[in-house]
């Protein structure tokens, strides 16, 4: 039974399913890392919750949950029902988030269920490739966000490390070429964010679905 | 009975919680929108004694046997038209009936892979025989997850207390049925997508299988092969595909031009026994209304046997003996559309105003082979809860009839139940619950 | 025959029903067959026994052309042995073939002769619809059902079949739709097939008349929908033209 922390088997992955995969990783990057950052801002009102759930406004984390939500749905069968069930709860946490007057207990909720994801997704996984992708996709988006909302150098130079040791193990193709260029602007003193955000937006080409 | 349900009962929040958790729902649409609801579960499950079962068993096989058969005597040598038991008429103008089939014979002759055969329970306990689902009967998932649920969330010594066979096997059947007829691949699941109302039975049964589930896109014919195209280009042969998209959306080459769905050329490699198309293409002839009339007869025709399950009393207004019978007792009776499913298409005689019944009279004898007529069955009803209190609802029970080597019923079952009182309507489009359906292994 | 697109398509699945074969009636001989372009082709017989090539064009194309040259020799009663299990499905209407009111009120005025078999029920009706049905290339399409193209008074040949077919399926006279050849230079023809005593026998409404050995078949079915000469999908293209030229010379016996 897959659900019930059996080990999923894969030999062979769609290109539809990789891409997907692949954008799991980072949406649901973007929901965790977004919380994480928002938390301490929440009570300051309506802006910063609309911040949160406007579903139809791509910068809220609720929209980006719903896309995770839209790419988990259909990869119930790649990444087993166990580690799906953790974006659902997250979708429905977010909405009891949504409903209260105290946000912040069912949106830290949110965030333990991102990272019970992470981890079953982990260990349920068999296919090295597909386990592989979503951890990508979580690794760009980290150094993509990192590199927006002015995190410390350090920081940004830790997730591009972690980001090339991930990257050449997925079997994807990329351009080689850019990632080396990314460990470049990684040791300039004085980091330019702009410059690494366009490199590593480019390192992958899948379209979004 | 009653020391069961109330046992279950502190349990069932418990449950509906882990459902919701694992998104066991289903899609419908409202005002052209997609949504997806929870499926109501209730706790008390159906229970069938392991002698009611054996009964239901035997009586399932003998019917799924006479279908299979009496599809591929349709689609070669029509013998039971030519032998005068089936009037040609309900086969060539009925819809279910596909040209494109004749002279075909799938892997191992096997057309119903896997029926969904309804059946109600009337309050003498006689099983009546309801519907034969024989395209893409849906359903067998629910009570799956539902009972590996409810391991998880009830105590082991209150299950232990009773004896109920595992239907956790339903995964294992279904992966034989495809390993059965498989010409050589892998096999695969096709789902027409995220927006179809079983998009979650397709996705956890792929799961569960460990078979691919794919969607048309996913998969190509070239020469005289089906291949599935993985992410780095490579072909990987298919020699099994479980199709939940019908007939007439698979291959636009030769079905349904106007869509924009489907695999060119499967349904021409398929002809050519290359690759297994899970249920067959063409069934619809077998579980047309119209056809169901005919069951009875069919086994008696093929098997030579007297059939074990009855149908509901159905008559058909295209004998004129029938038609008469329907319009004298036309309030006793419910109508059917043969065209329609899903609930849809439903009128019972009495709940029509007089010039509604008139202008459907009308209807019948303007189009006598659209139509059959039943029995209202006096169904046994099945108690659920409604909050705390427990009320008496309408159910049926969709059995399972998987075939490989040889037909096995599957020992559980998807029990629907209606939503209101008065209704006797148990669809989940049409807002119906599911319980689980435990059939016992032995008499207390 | 020949497709032009007007923007490039590719992907271009294709069936095409467009080579007559051999049978009881007609011997066709030195038959060639060119499809261009073309990715893998295969062979295989519809479920009415019509000859289909089938496969797949991938690279971009704005011509897509079939090619078929051969020989056909008949020489023959005209009769085509047909099982009578097997002809069931033609006795019943078809979309296009469905008798609506004008065909209904059109077949009520016939006289009934029950002495007649259904071959010659059938060539009496031929009759009648030949006073009251003219030929007019333009007014119909191919998607124009019996009853529309009845309606109109006039069509082509298609039209005339089914509309003579619908009047059999309306007295259950098994018939069938046969698109083919004749002599001269234009498109393809269309007829139909009567069920006879365990034979086809085929009748030209158009015409009026007993097809005689001119007559090349290309493919029969139900309707003119199981004879459609190609059936494809693909991606782009625009708008689209076909052009289907066909030529039919006699070749005199050798003495």
């Amino acid at each position: 039974m897959g659900y019930d922390g059996g080990k999923i088997n894969m030999s062979i992955l769609s290109r539809e399913n990789s891409e997907r995969l692949f954008w799991l990783g980072r949406y649901s990057e973007r929901v965790y890392t977004g919380l994480r950052s928002l938390e301490l801002d929440l009570s300051a009102g309506d802006k910063a919750k609309n911040l949160c759930f406007d579903e139809a406004n791509p910068e809220t984390i609720s929209y980006s949950l719903a896309r995770a939500y839209d790419n988990a749905i259909v990869l119930r069968d790649e990444i087993g029902t166990e580690t799906f069930s953790y974006i659902q709860m997250a979708v429905y946490e977010m909405k009891n988030a949504q409903r209260s007057g105290t946000p912040l207990m069912p949106l830290q909720k949110v965030i333990d269920n991102i990272a019970a994801f992470w981890g079953m997704a982990d260990d349920i996984i068999e296919d090295e490739h597909a386990r592989g992708i979503i951890k990508l996709g979580k690794r760009i988006e980290r150094v993509d966000l990192y590199s927006r909302m002015n995190s410390g150098s350090e920081e940004i130079r830790r997730e591009i490390r972690r980001l090339t040791y991930r990257i050449a193990k997925t079997g994807l193709r990329y351009d080689a070429e850019r990632v080396k260029r990314l460990n470049e602007l990684a040791k300039e003193t004085n980091i330019n964010r702009q410059e690494i955000i366009k490199e590593v937006e480019s390192l992958i080409n899948f379209e979004e679905i | 009975m009653m020391a069961l349900a109330e046992e279950l009962h502190e349990y069932s929040g418990g449950v509906n919680e882990l459902l919701a958790r694992y998104g066991v729902k289903f899609g419908i649409y409202k005002n052209g929108e997609f949504h997806e609801q929870l499926f109501p579960f209730d706790i008390i499950p159906r229970v069938i004694s392991s002698e009611e079962f054996a009964y239901l068993e035997r009586g399932l096989k003998q019917r799924v046997f006479a279908l299979n058969e009496f599809i591929r005597d349709i689609y070669s040598d029509g013998k039971i038209i030519s032998d005068g038991v089936i009037a040609e008429e309900f086969i060539y103008s009925g819809k279910g009936y596909l040209a494109q089939c004749r002279e075909i014979s799938p892997p191992k002759n096997v057309y119903a892979h896997i029926s969904g055969i309804d059946l109600v329970q009337a309050k003498n306990r006689t099983c009546y025989i309801l519907e034969d689902n024989l395209r893409i009967p849906s359903g067998a998932s629910y009570p799956m997850i539902a009972r590996e649920l409810c391991r998880k969330s009830l105590p082991s010594e209150l299950l232990g207390k009773y004896k109920v066979a595992d239907n956790r096997n339903y995964a294992e059947l279904l992966r034989r049925t495809m390993d059965y007829v498989n010409t050589g691949g892998i096999s695969v699941i096709l789902t027409p997508g995220r927006f179809n109302a079983a998009y979650f039975e397709h996705s956890y049964l792929a799961e569960l299988t460990g078979a691919h589930l794919v969607t048309c896109d996913d998969l190509i014919v070239e020469g005289e092969n089906l291949y599935f195209i993985d992410y780095s280009g490579k072909k990987e042969k298919v020699g099994a595909v479980y199709r939940r998209i019908s007939d007439e959306y698979l291959d636009p080459v030769n079905f349904e031009r106007q869509s924009l769905i489907g695999i060119p050329h499967i349904f021409d490699i398929y002809k050519k026994g290359n690759v297994a198309l899970i249920n067959a293409p063409g069934n619809g002839v077998a579980d047309d209304k119209g056809i169901y009339y005919f069951v009875p007869a069919m086994i008696k025709y093929y098997l030579n046997e007297e059939p074990i399950l009855q149908n509901a009393p159905t008559y058909l207004p295209y004998y004129e003996q029938d038609m008469k019978y329907v319009l004298e007792h036309f309030d006793d009776l419910v109508l059917k559309d043969v065209a329609e499913a899903g609930g849809y298409g439903v009128v019972f005689g009495n709940k029509l105003t007089r010039s509604q019944k008139e202008e459907f009279i009308a209807m019948i004898k303007a189009e006598p082979r659209r139509f059959i007529a039943q029995e209202v069955i006096d169904f046994q009803d099945l108690d659920i809860y409604e909050g705390n209190s427990r009320v008496p609802r309408k159910a049926d029970l969709r059995a399972f009839v998987l075939m490989s080597d040889e037909p096995v019923v599957w020992k559980s079952g998807l029990t629907r139940f209606s939503r209101n009182p008065d209704s006797f309507i148990v669809n989940s489009s049409q807002g119906g619950g599911f319980k689980d359906t435990w059939v016992m292994t032995e008499e207390k | 025959m020949q497709l032009n697109f007007a923007e490039p398509v590719r992907e271009h699945h294709f069936k095409l029903r467009c080579f007559p074969s051999s049978d009881e009636r007609q011997k066709i001989s030195n038959e060639h067959i060119k499809i261009f372009p073309v990715h893998f082709s295969n062979v295989e017989k519809d479920s009415f026994g019509n000859l289909c090539i089938y496969g797949t064009a991938n690279q971009r194309h704005n011509l897509f052309a079939v090619n078929v040259d051969g020989e056909a020799e008949i020489n023959s009663d005209g009769k085509i042995p047909a099982a009578p299990n097997k002809i069931g499905l033609f006795k019943y209407e078809t979309d296009l073939t469905r008798a609506g009111l004008s065909l209904r009120e059109f077949h009520s005025n016939f006289e009934t002769m029950s002495y007649m078999t259904g071959y010659e029920r059938a060539i009496y009706m031929m009759n009648e619809l030949y006073q009251e049905y003219f030929y007019t290339p333009g007014v119909t399409g191919i998607f124009t059902s019996a009853e529309e193209a009845f309606s109109l008074g006039r069509g082509v040949c298609q039209d005339y079949a089914h509309i003579l077919l619908a009047l059999c399926r309306l007295e259950r006279i098994p018939c069938r739709y046969v698109a083919g050849m004749i002599p001269g230079e234009g498109a393809t023809h269309a007829w139909t097939e009567i069920f006879d005593a365990g034979t086809w026998r085929m009748i030209d409404p158009t015409h009026n008349k007993i097809c005689d050995d001119s007559y090349i078949k290309i493919s029969s079915g139900r309707d003119a929908q199981d004879c459609a000469i190609n059936q494809g999908v693909f991606y782009g293209g625009g708008s689209q033209t076909q052009e289907i030229k066909v030529i039919v010379n006699e070749i005199l016996p050798q003495s």
